[in-house]
């Protein structure tokens, strides 16, 4: 897969003179001028050297093997049928410089610290609110404030364990936070496999460059659960709950148990006795220290959220209340990453942190504001709106790739429940070359999701997933999308040590056991009425 | 007045459970209003209590039978005094809009997504718009609801949707509360649901104790008079007007999800059967020996 004969070497080098960087939008490889950035410079050189057959041959054999492993997506289908296909990884990275990523990893660091410290807040002293500077209507509104955690403060006042907030280029080159992630954001696993395939497929494109490693997460990851597990025991248990195959990130959820050594593990292999949580084995019952679960509040619980939903783990809330357990993420963050509560966070930072926020939002606008909402509404062809409740990219407007039927259907929308809505100005998304078929290489927006895990400290892997929109001139980089992604490297410094050196992996605890001879949750429930006696009605004294 | 309550609930399993878990919502709120002197709370098969106040500052009585058991009783006792409500402020609309009345009002202003556009809302709706104050329409709602709709056992379930009520005509006292809750809240009247105990008699006379249910009605905020806090004034829709002596609150939520007087699972393959009955007693004027066996 090294052989390039000189006509392909030609017409690899063609491909990159032909590249036309989008007007209004960075380039993250190449200069305006068409030139490698320095920092890329080995990169292309190799990828010239690699030619289009080169890159198509790797293409095809990453594809078989993503299908063999499992490591793929699914999406539904125009005819709405789900199906699987291998998940697409494009064989250009995308280089950061270690200056740059100094820079993410300190913007984002405080950001997260203020968004858990948000979270305690809004469960505790409303001190923001009292402040004035968040409205307590606004809270009271997001149907992710969960009112069965009021009070109850999170083993080691951690709550946005899992951190993976999307972030963007302007075309002026700054990065901007995009949206917050502090539910259960997925992703890493294919930043993990990413790096792996691309070391296996394409390890002619890493010479030259001294570039980080991702693979310790797992071990950062582990470390943070059992720093936040309430245990004297120094090996506290951890387990990942998972909502079970039939979920859309379930290979990740199984890649990651596997990578820590712990239990992946599902409702019905947990139970809460007394105030404290187990997991059923073959020994009987194990106490359970720390979940790091991979599902929405509404399921956690029956006896606290949907009550409908007999999926959870009845009496959870009861041991996280009683603090005999850890949740990852805490229960409740998604009141920190809701669209609509977006908009202060860099007011977050400011008040808890006293600093001055180091990445910038995107400038949004409240649509329940009735003047925000006029001005929004006569410039709605160069803006984006979103739903405040909804994620993956559904629901999304953009306003110039709108037509004016379209945007006449949205200016109704929005008219009808402005506060279900948020505007935020279009960034133009920076691009890195893409092979488009055939061996080409043409520029595709990009934007980027790094992982940061909070323990004892805030953690953040190297880079992260860069995802990338395959459709030309398409902003939309969401893999339900039909977005794809890159391999992110963050480039070492001269002299600088690596990231971390992996940490020492527990042994593989034998496999779950089926559940025992009870069956299911029955939920019992008392009709609130008034008196056997229609006639009791209208009898009674009115005070 | 003075009350003693029993409320008594037993679930017969036919055959085995296990982790059978409750939460209870059932202790009277103590107010300005309202007194506790007594509360407890016994089960059988006997298991620990855990007691602690919730988002909207209802006791919770939470308790667990894990081992093996066919019967589960709850037994719960209070005694409680009351005092008449207070005449309820008269202020005008303008107020509603006020920033100290929409941040008191918070999630209880909150418009139901319940039955958005169903006909017959539209009508109570359209019935209750025109009104002088908030207060008026608050009254209108609590004799409108009762008017338009049949109290039947039976013609809803404990978690029927408001369209269910609106298409049948008929409900219980949660729906009604349900339907107050839409209709004030679409006024800009921030409105939340209180679950109690109802000493349901005529108002003179009649006997000292009676077998009641559990009981909702709800509460609406009102400005206050001249330039005052708001206050949150019971209204009761399945009995036409303002909540009085005879309502014992136990506490308020959004909607009945956020006060059920029982919540609970267990594992098992079995059925239940409930039976529950409340019993309240009135003890002004009872001789002591009467009151101790209350």
């Amino acid at each position: 897969m090294t052989a390039t004969d000189p006509g392909v070497d030609e017409r690899g080098a063609a491909s990159i003179e032909g590249y036309a960087v989008p007007a209004g939008c960075c380039d993250e490889l190449i200069e305006d001028d068409g030139a490698p950035r320095p920092h890329a410079a080995p990169l292309l050189a190799a990828l010239r050297r690699f030619g289009p057959r080169g890159l198509l041959e790797a293409g095809l054999r990453r594809d078989a093997i993503f299908m063999q492993q499992g490591i793929t997506f699914e999406i539904a289908g125009t005819d709405g049928a789900r199906r699987d296909r291998p998940f697409p990884l494009d064989l250009i990275p995308r280089i950061l410089t270690a200056t740059e990523w100094t820079a993410i990893k300190r913007g984002l660091a405080q950001r997260i610290r203020a968004l858990n410290a948000f979270v305690d807040d809004v469960y505790h002293a409303h001190e923001i609110v009292r402040a004035g500077i968040v409205p307590w209507s606004l809270i009271v509104s997001r149907p992710s404030f969960a009112r069965p955690v009021h009070g109850v403060r999170a083993p080691g006042g951690v709550y946005t364990h899992v951190a993976g907030c999307d972030l963007v280029r302007g075309g002026d080159g700054r990065w901007r936070v995009l949206e917050d992630n502090v539910r259960t954001p997925s992703g890493i696993s294919y930043v993990l496999e990413n790096r792996l395939a691309m070391t296996r497929l394409v390890p002619e494109l890493f010479a030259g460059h001294r570039v980080r490693a991702v693979d310790h997460y797992p071990t950062l990851l582990l470390e943070a659960l059992r720093a936040v597990a309430p245990a004297t025991d120094s090996r506290p248990t951890v387990v990942l709950w998972t909502p079970g195959p039939a979920n859309s990130a379930y290979f990740e959820h199984a890649f990651l148990a596997r990578e820590m050594g712990i239990e992946l593990v599902e409702a019905s292999d947990l139970v809460v006795r007394d105030g404290v949580c187990y997991m059923r084995t073959t020994a009987g019952l194990q106490r359970v220290h720390a979940i790091y679960r991979r599902l929405d509040d509404d399921f956690i619980d029956p006896l606290e959220f949907r009550p409908d939903s007999l999926l959870g783990v009845p009496g959870l809330i009861r041991a996280y209340r009683a603090g005999t357990v850890a949740i990852a993420n805490a229960v409740g963050t998604g009141v920190a990453d809701d669209k609509a509560v977006y908009h202060y966070v860099p007011e977050m930072v400011r008040f808890y942190l006293g600093e001055e926020p180091i990445l910038e939002n995107v400038p949004t606008y409240l649509l329940s504001d009735e003047k925000q909402r006029r001005r929004v509404l006569s410039r709605l062809g160069e803006l984006v709106v979103k739903p405040t409740s909804e994620s993956g990219g559904k629901g999304v407007f953009i306003g110039p790739q709108a037509s004016a039927a379209e945007r006449e259907q949205q200016a109704r929308l929005i008219e009808a429940r402005p506060e279900r809505f948020i505007a935020q100005e279009l960034v133009h998304l920076s691009t890195v070359p893409t092979e488009t078929g055939e061996g080409r290489l043409a520029p595709r927006h990009v934007d980027l999701r790094p992982f940061a895990v909070f323990g004892d400290e805030i953690r953040i892997v190297p880079g992260g997933l860069t995802r990338v929109a395959l459709r030309e001139g398409s902003m939309i980089v969401n893999s339900s999308q039909g977005g794809g992604s890159k391999d992110t490297w963050v480039l070492d410094d001269e002299g600088a040590a690596g990231d971390l050196a992996p940490g020492t992996l527990p042994v593989r605890r034998p496999p779950r056991l089926p559940d025992v001879r009870y069956g299911g949750w029955h939920g019992q429930a008392q009709q609130q009425q008034q008196s056997a006696l229609p006639a009791a009605c209208g009898l009674a004294g009115s005070g | 007045m003075n009350f003693a309550i029993r409320y008594l609930t037993r679930y017969d399993y036919d055959a085995d459970v296990v982790d059978n878990l409750n939460a209870l919502r059932v202790k009277p709120a103590a107010n300005s209003r309202q007194r506790v002197d007594e509360f407890s709370v016994r089960l059988q098969p006997e298991v620990r209590l855990h007691r602690h106040a919730d988002y909207f500052g209802t006791e919770v009585v939470e308790f667990e039978v894990s081992r093996p058991h066919r019967q589960l009783v709850v037994d719960v006792r209070a005694r409680v005094s009351t005092a008449p409500a207070p005449d309820p402020p008269e202020s005008s609309w303008d107020a509603l809009s006020e920033e100290a009345y929409l941040e008191a009002g918070g999630e209880f202003l909150l418009a139901t997504d319940d039955a958005p556009g169903h006909p017959v809302l539209l009508e109570l709706l359209e019935r209750t718009r025109a009104a002088p104050t908030p207060l008026a329409t608050v009254m209108l709602v609590s004799e409108l609801i009762p008017d338009r709709f049949d109290y039947r056992r039976g013609a809803t379930y404990v978690d029927s949707p408001l369209a269910h009520v609106l298409d049948g005509g008929a409900g219980v006292c949660q729906d009604f509360v349900h339907l107050g809750l839409c209709v004030l809240r679409h006024h800009g009247i921030a409105a939340r649901y209180v679950s109690g105990y109802l000493f349901a008699t005529a108002v003179d006379g009649g006997p000292e104790s009676v077998e009641v249910d559990t009981h909702a009605w709800l509460e609406a905020l009102l400005p206050g008079d001249r330039s005052g806090e708001p206050v949150w004034v019971g209204a009761d829709p399945t009995n036409r007007g303002l909540a009085g002596e005879r309502h014992v609150k136990i506490g308020h939520g959004r909607h009945y999800a956020d006060v059920p007087p029982i919540k609970g699972v267990y594992r098992g393959l079995a059925s239940a059967t409930l039976e529950a009955s409340v019993t309240m007693t009135r003890l002004d004027g009872l001789d002591p020996a009467a009151i101790a066996r209350a």
